[in-house]
């Protein structure tokens, strides 16, 4: 089975009213036309391997292999422990604990786990590394700083969020 | 992927040993951040040493862009004696940036004479005029095995993480050693620190200061 979802819990057994919809495009499972459920995320198993670009319109979880651009501006992408990503990843929330070989554009955080690895270039507003993870490029944090002026050191302000998504989903577009 | 898992092995057996970190009053440290503040944001920042989270923290309290070079797992993984080959070093520095700082942290201590010119000649080719050099030098005749992973914890506080128990001897520096290899910078500021480091701030001459220095 190439896509495994993982929808909220819910207390109704009974399969739910809209089929599921894979998030991304894939030659393996074909999008359909249903609209998007809030809280949705897709997974791409261990065993799958993507090359292609995906988009979608919903949270994703690598924990395959992917060689291409993965591009959900406007929701989270993880790539698992497992997960091996050979390309840019552009999301709003992008949490790396598997590999990544590739830029990281972050609209709003991007965060590498202990047991992720990243080589390539970070752009994000808030970046957070964790002890033992492993990173070599560079982190462009400018934009963090005309966010936060003054007392929270690391956090931008929510009123320019939505400004600084637009900038560096513009940089993310021109690929830097 | 090689990179990946090379990294995973060979920080394998340093990571062993996290003894609790030493934390020393850094004069280096506050000079080198009062002259950041100065130069303002958006500054190009090279850090030699390994990610480390709580420094691209404190750092990005300043604008900046942040280039991690990780010379310290290099060092490590070529082992005491070793050289680093140019090409490694060269892979240090972004391509397209001229750098404003470069936190070479104690990795000084680690280098041969020739490799410690090779840095220089890099530092002088990326470096834009006025872009301060912060680094560490031991004055004793033993080091640890392995250069330190430093932590900022504030404007004077620095955490050294020792990360070997054994030691090597120290290759001791001294001054004149390091301006003929840091050619075309000078020494803007130094504190000598009780536990035997020399804290250095160094300062990329402009190309007026260069050739009147020569």
């Amino acid at each position: 089975m190439a896509w495994k979802r993982e929808d909220p819990p819910t207390s109704n057994p009974e399969p739910a009213a809209i089929p599921p919809r894979p998030a991304v495009p894939s030659p393996l499972a074909p999008a359909s036309p249903e609209p998007r459920r809030s809280g949705e995320r897709a997974t791409i198993g261990a065993s799958i391997i993507i090359k292609g670009d995906l988009s979608g319109d919903e949270d994703l979880i690598i924990e395959g292999r992917v060689e291409g651009k993965v591009d959900l501006k406007q929701h989270n992408v993880t790539v698992g422990r497992s997960g091996r990503v050979k390309a840019d990843i552009v999301g709003k929330v992008v949490t790396i604990e598997g590999e990544v070989d590739g830029n990281v554009f972050a609209l709003e955080q991007a965060i590498l786990r202990q047991s992720g690895a990243i080589r390539g270039n970070i752009t994000a507003p808030r970046v957070i590394l964790e002890d033992g993870s492993r990173f070599k490029g560079s982190i462009d944090m400018e934009s963090s700083r005309e966010s936060r002026p003054s007392e929270s050191p690391a956090r931008p302000q929510s009123n320019e969020a939505g400004k600084q998504a637009g900038e560096l989903a513009g940089r993310a577009a021109q690929g830097g | 992927m090689s990179w990946f898992s090379r990294s995973r092995k060979d920080t394998g057996p340093i990571a062993q040993l996290e003894p609790e970190p030493e934390v020393h009053r850094s004069l280096g440290l506050a000079a080198l951040l009062e002259g950041m503040r100065r130069r303002g944001a958006g500054l190009q920042i090279l850090d030699l040493g390994p990610a480390v989270g709580t420094n691209v923290e404190f750092l990005s309290q300043l604008g900046c862009k942040l280039h991690i070079g990780d010379l310290y797992t290099s060092r490590v993984s070529a082992g005491e004696g070793d050289e680093i080959g140019q090409d490694q070093y060269e892979q240090l520095f972004p391509a397209d940036a001229r750098l404003d700082v470069v936190l070479a942290w104690d990795l000084v201590n680690y280098l041969s004479r020739a490799e410690l010119t090779r840095l220089g000649t890099l530092l002088r080719r990326h470096c834009r005029p006025g872009a301060l050099v912060f680094a560490l030098v031991s004055n004793q005749k033993q080091i640890p095995a392995q250069p330190h992973r430093f932590r900022i914890l504030g404007d004077d506080q620095l955490a050294y993480e020792r990360r070997s128990s054994l030691e090597r001897p120290g290759p001791r520096y001294a001054p004149y050693d390091l301006a003929s290899a840091l050619k075309g910078f000078h020494v803007d500021r130094s504190f000598l620190l009780r536990h035997g480091i020399q804290e250095y701030l160094f300062v990329r001459e402009d190309e007026a200061e260069e050739t009147r220095a020569l």
